[in-house]
């Protein structure tokens, strides 16, 4: 109890607690810790590479995906150039709960941590059970290793406690970086919880003006909810344009797209995809797509999907499939719901924040998944999906869960499906390509069919 | 430009047109389902209660006699503007209404954070309405004759919703007429009602201050216009696969009326406490998952291109971060127009 408050405290003023380790140049050279980071370093920029070279191959992509790319090569080339540079505080978040807008507002940049990376995850391994979250695994390997300096420096890193993955997370970085947790409640239906959010959104706010040394205002909380709101236009634009019958982009970038939000300044993000936006409504204009007509729609949905984990976004479009649309936490719902900014007092903006974070979210962590369903069913028709494809990832309890459930009733209303359980290591990508091509070939012939009937 | 706002326009106009028609020669009759009260000397039209507890005072015999035809006129008049725009008259033409959001607005100007009823309160006292309503039937109607064998009631009991409606004492004071705020001793009766009217013109003034809409919320004309919720010309639909309970209209009605966010199956959203004010359009983000009808055509729906400008509008300051957005195509965010 009694460490439990030094850490909040420490957490607050921005201090690391006493115990923290130090940072990776400090430990001797030939330390199993160093060894961990320069193999996790060395790794990750193969992978990132990898990733690139294949890209380079790819013809038709956009050419405003220049400063997406330029951005993630970084994680190889350039870890500390992945934030932009400034006196700014940097705040880290790890999930979609925390009103960036705050952040902003507090004249900080928000960074979230949520990790995609492979060999973070082994790095990370060491402190989890067996069937354990990779996205956790992975950014405690980077926070241990200081691989990616931004995991280092923090000047706080606010934790919602979402699944229970991330709320042990917390004790597990806080050696390293000052933690602060914010308390989500489940079950959004009720008074109660509504209630208590509220007043864990004023806790962050104060945490937040503590750490920067500002004060939010009124004031700058509109022109950062207005930020947010330009970033959010854009984003709906993109993921409007990519109902068309035409596929514009591939859904591994526009995923990328989303995933740049972490680390860019909301401003910049929203320019470059505002340059994309034209691009792809020029070449919607041309007629230039990505796939061709007859590749099968298709729904990404469930666990997180982070670069430079492609693995699942590529097995699809590899397959012959188009990956039309998702609904992950990490892409196609990150910038969907809007706040109002025209609420009278700064109280009031406050609450808004607070609902935009907590009542539209269609995660899984919560008791019921009518919200969920409903956005599934909505996006198949809006995107006129072919086959919805589920990612869980090994150890994701909350997607897991809902899975079943979830299936029945998409088969019910006759969605073809197909369930993916994973982690970040490519070990399976082989087998699961099988699973995929065949899934993808069902589709074609699923419409060869439907249109034949038709 | 916000509905709030032209709502506030319109409501203003309504206001001075009920309150000072008079003065010209134009009057909208005296069926009006709103409180434009029938004490204010140079009204342009005024309050259906007055008349009707009038009526329903009369004797069974002259009710439904010599009085008949007028009865019935005037509550197929009163039918027809419940009809045609039934709680519309609350959101942008009752007097009281527009006090109220005035309260509120002067309170938003100073500053001071309102308040909301908790989910249980609000739930608790949806019954008071039904109940003020039927008083104002029963009461009456025991003065002119005998029910289920009392004794009639006094006639000091005349008109009892008027004599503790907050319009009384707080509507003729526009005109300068300060004659309805005094405690009456002249009998029993009135001592208690007229405390009661000053009592509950208090809690008009000072709950409108901590709360919007505070004096609605037990309104027995609001009662008796949601019976016309359903039938009524103007409309509230939602549609429901386009929700995702965001709960942006729930924090945005000024009466707090839960069931706009969270039912997702119905598809009729005039609810008992509804004004049909718009608001819960306007801030809707979600693409005609909210839509304002008349007989049945959308005449305003909700979308995430309309709710950007709006808000952009208001958040006009501009602040540190950009320069403007250029004005997007209508299609920009809409699935359907982006389908084609
Ligand atoms: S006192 Fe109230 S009920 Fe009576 S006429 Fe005036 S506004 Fe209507
Ligand atoms: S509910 Fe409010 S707005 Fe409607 S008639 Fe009553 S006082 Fe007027
Ligand atoms: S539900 Fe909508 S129209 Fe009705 S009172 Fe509330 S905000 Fe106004
Ligand atoms: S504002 Fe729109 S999307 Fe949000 S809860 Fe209300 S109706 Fe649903």
């Amino acid at each position: 109890m009694k460490s439990a408050i030094i850490k909040k405290l420490s957490a607050i003023s921005g201090k690391k607690s006493p115990e923290a380790a130090g940072s990776p140049e400090g430990s001797s050279k030939g330390s199993p810790e160093d060894r961990v980071a320069r193999r996790l370093s060395l790794h990750m920029a193969m992978a990132v590479r990898e990733i690139y070279d294949a890209i380079a191959m790819e013809k038709n992509r956009p050419v405003s995906m220049t400063p997406f790319d330029t951005l993630f090569k970084n994680f190889a080339d350039a870890p500390e150039k992945i934030l932009p540079t400034g006196p700014r505080k940097k705040i880290g978040i790890y999930c979609m709960a925390v009103p960036e807008e705050l952040i902003y507002a507090a004249g900080a940049l928000p960074v979230r941590l949520c990790a995609g990376s492979g060999d973070a995850a082994e790095a990370g391994e060491a402190l989890f059970p067996d069937v354990s979250c990779p996205m956790v695994k992975a950014a405690t390997g980077f926070t241990r290793t200081g691989v990616l300096p931004m995991y280092r420096e923090c000047d706080l890193i606010i934790i919602p406690t979402t699944c229970d993955w991330k709320v042990k997370l917390g004790e597990l970085i806080s050696r390293h970086v000052p933690v602060m947790m914010l308390s989500v409640p489940k079950f959004k239906a009720a008074e109660s919880s509504r209630r208590f959010w509220y007043a864990e959104i004023r806790r962050l706010m104060h945490a937040l003006e503590k750490v920067t040394g500002k004060r939010i205002t009124r004031k700058k909380l509109r022109a950062a909810m207005d930020m947010m709101h330009k970033a959010q236009q854009e984003f709906r634009r993109l993921q409007t344009l990519r109902m068309d019958d035409l596929s514009l982009i591939r859904g591994r970038d526009a995923a990328a797209v989303a995933n740049a939000w972490f680390y860019m300044d909301g401003a910049d993000w929203t320019l470059a995809a505002r340059n994309l936006n034209e691009e792809l409504l020029e070449r919607k204009e041309k007629g230039i797509g990505t796939a061709p007509r007859t590749a099968p729609r298709i729904l990404l949905t469930g666990s997180p999907v982070i670069f430079p984990n492609w693995k699942i976004p590529d097995l699809i479009e590899n397959a012959g499939g188009t990956l039309t649309c998702d609904e992950l936490c990490s892409s196609g719902r990150l910038l969907w719901d809007m706040a109002c900014i025209d609420e009278p007092l700064f109280d009031d903006m406050l609450d808004a924040l607070a609902d935009r974070c907590l009542l539209p979210c269609t995660c899984p962590v919560f008791t019921d998944r009518e919200d969920r369903k409903t956005r599934l069913f909505r996006m198949i028709k809006d995107y006129r999906v072919e086959g919805v494809v589920h990612h869980v990832l090994k150890g994701c309890h909350p997607y897991d869960m809902e899975l079943r459930p979830l299936e029945a009733e998409l088969a019910a209303a006759g969605v073809s499906q197909l369930k993916i359980e994973t982690d970040y290591s490519p070990e399976d990508t082989e087998p699961l390509r099988t699973r995929v091509e065949a899934f993808v070939e069902t589709l074609k012939g699923r419409r060869l069919r439907m249109g034949k009937s038709a | 430009m916000r509905v709030d706002r032209i709502r506030l326009f319109v409501q203003a106009l309504c206001f001075v047109f009920l309150i000072y028609g008079g003065l010209t020669i134009f009057s909208i009759g005296t069926a009006i389902p709103t409180m434009a009260c029938i004490y204010a000397e140079n009204r342009g039209g005024s309050c259906f209660l007055y008349p009707f507890q009038r009526f329903l005072s009369m004797p069974w015999a002259m009710l439904f006699g010599s009085a008949a035809t007028a009865f019935l006129i005037y509550l197929g008049t009163f039918f027809l503007w419940a009809l045609v725009f039934g709680k519309t008259f609350c959101g942008w033409i009752c007097p009281l209404g527009f006090l109220q959001d005035l309260i509120t607005k002067i309170r938003e100007w100073v500053g001071i954070d309102g308040s909301r009823f908790a989910w249980k309160t609000r739930d608790r006292f949806q019954w008071v309405k039904y109940a003020l309503l039927a008083l104002l039937i029963l009461l009456p109607m025991g003065i002119g004759n005998s029910l289920l064998g009392l004794p009639r009631f006094t006639p000091d009991l005349a008109v009892p919703f008027c004599q503790i409606c907050p319009g009384k004492p707080l509507i003729p004071l526009f005109e300068g007429d300060l004659s309805h705020l005094i405690i009456d001793f002249s009998s029993t009766t009135k001592l208690v009602l007229s405390s009661l009217s000053m009592l509950i013109a208090g809690l008009f003034l000072v709950g409108g201050f901590v709360k919007r809409r505070y004096i609605c919320a037990f309104c027995p004309m609001a009662a008796l216009l949601s019976l016309f919720d359903r039938i009524g010309f103007v409309g509230l639909k939602k549609k429901g696969e386009a929700c995702t309970c965001c709960g942006n209209c729930f924090r945005a009605c000024p009466m707090e009326i839960r069931e706009i966010a969270e039912l997702r199956d119905k598809k009729h959203m005039v609810t008992q406490d509804c004004m049909l004010c718009m608001r819960c359009i306007e801030v809707c983000p979600e693409n005609k998952a909210l839509t304002a009808t008349i007989i049945g055509l959308p005449v305003f729906s909700a979308s995430a291109e309309g709710f950007l400008k709006r808000q952009n509008k208001t958040a006009s300051a501009g602040g540190p971060f950009h320069g403007e957005t250029p004005a997007l195509q209508d299609t920009a965010t809409d699935p359907e127009s982006a389908s084609k």
